[in-house]
């Protein structure tokens, strides 16, 4: 790695954080998640959710939390064209981007997971789940509490980051130890 | 229509960054979790130190529509949320935005397995939100939106001081990023 790579890296990062809030609000990504999971819940099961009469973008639910803020999630869960998702989907085109225009190889990642592909599988279902439960219950991840919010001077972006880098760093020296596929 | 285009180019340049700062490879995030190179550290706390001093300095100037913050609330929710995140974090070195982001070029099995547990994990969330609403964990050590200075009336504060107060603590994250060493023998 370049010597004052962490410099650019870093100033792009800020400048993304920065142009967020400046032009429309900050960063996130986690809540993209309960939106999609809950488009195909409630894809499934109609009914559980409702629409509010005379009331165009409050919804209903016998869930509590898609009831939440008069329904708001359900209302993105049925027009998933709108701002948040798309960022989330525009994620991964300039990541590929980065990936083919920096032909910076050792950003790649090899078929360093040890194991066979449903261990593998397995293994990143697992991280995912509670990664994104973790984050529900936290209302926001590294994206939304740790980085946009930190860079507002949010309390809670501390809390945050003070309490994944708690179990994360033990968790991350552990499975180096003790987890195969670790590695 | 063009909050649609913004979109698009906004989450295009995040997921560039994410990738450029290195931050979307589960290897450079697991090196920094285990303590054994620091880089990515020294990138995000510089990352986040630059985005404060921008958001600072654009408040004083007048020039940053202040009704763009979003602030989120505090309560214990965060406190086990975020112990529950860091130990997915710990045990894949992912975390949501660079799940989605190494979908195109990292490991194909693990990242799909990432993201269906990620769809899997909100999902059960959603079902259990109203045991944890029960258990009054969002009314304990519920401070609202807090923030450490005074950047809108909106949300409470810790200090009067407003955004010369998160220019400054901007630029403490750029000293302690650039005195921050890569490796470090314990």
């Amino acid at each position: 790695m370049k010597k004052n790579h962490w410099l650019l890296g870093g100033t792009l990062l800020g400048i993304v954080f920065f142009l967020a809030v400046f032009l429309i609000k900050p960063v996130g990504v986690s809540t993209q998640f309960s939106v999609l999971s809950g488009k195909i819940h409630t894809a499934i099961a109609a009914d559980v959710t409702a629409p509010v009469p005379g009331k165009p973008k409050e919804f209903t639910s016998t869930n509590a939390y898609y009831a939440k803020s008069k329904g708001k999630l359900v209302g993105n869960m049925q027009n998933l064209v709108n701002y948040d998702f798309i960022f989330v989907l525009s994620i991964p085109l300039g990541a590929y981007a980065a990936s083919k225009l920096t032909g910076r190889k050792e950003q790649a990642i090899t078929a360093m997971s040890k194991g066979s592909k449903l261990s593998q599988f397995a293994l990143g279902f697992l991280g995912g789940a509670v990664i994104l439960y973790g984050a529900r219950l936290a209302d926001g991840c590294t994206s939304g509490h740790m980085m946009a919010g930190i860079s507002q001077g949010s309390f809670s972006g501390f809390v945050f980051a003070a309490a994944v880098f708690a179990t994360a760093i033990p968790t991350a020296i552990l499975a180096k130890k003790y987890l195969a596929g670790g590695k | 229509m063009s909050k649609i285009i913004l979109s698009i180019i906004l989450g295009s340049a995040f997921g560039f960054a994410l990738y450029y700062a290195g931050a979307a490879n589960r290897k450079n995030i697991r090196a920094m979790l285990r303590l054994e190179d620091l880089t990515l550290m020294k990138t995000i706390l510089y990352g986040i130190g630059f985005a404060s001093v921008l958001i600072g300095s654009s408040t004083l100037l007048g020039i940053l529509d202040t009704a763009h913050f979003s602030i989120k609330s505090m309560n214990a929710g965060v406190l086990i949320g975020g112990a529950i995140f860091g130990i997915g974090f710990g045990l894949i070195g992912s975390c949501p935005g660079t799940s989605v982001a190494s979908l195109p070029y990292a490991n194909k099995v693990k990242t799909l397995g990432i993201v269906a547990g990620g769809l899997f994990g909100a999902f059960l969330f959603s079902l259990t939100y109203g045991n944890w609403v029960a258990s009054g964990v969002f009314q304990a050590l519920n401070l609202g939106k807090l923030t450490i200075f005074k950047i809108s009336p909106k949300f409470p504060a810790l200090f009067v001081m407003g955004a010369e107060g998160l220019l400054l603590l901007g630029l403490g994250f750029i000293i302690i990023s650039y005195f921050l060493p890569t490796k470090f023998k314990l």
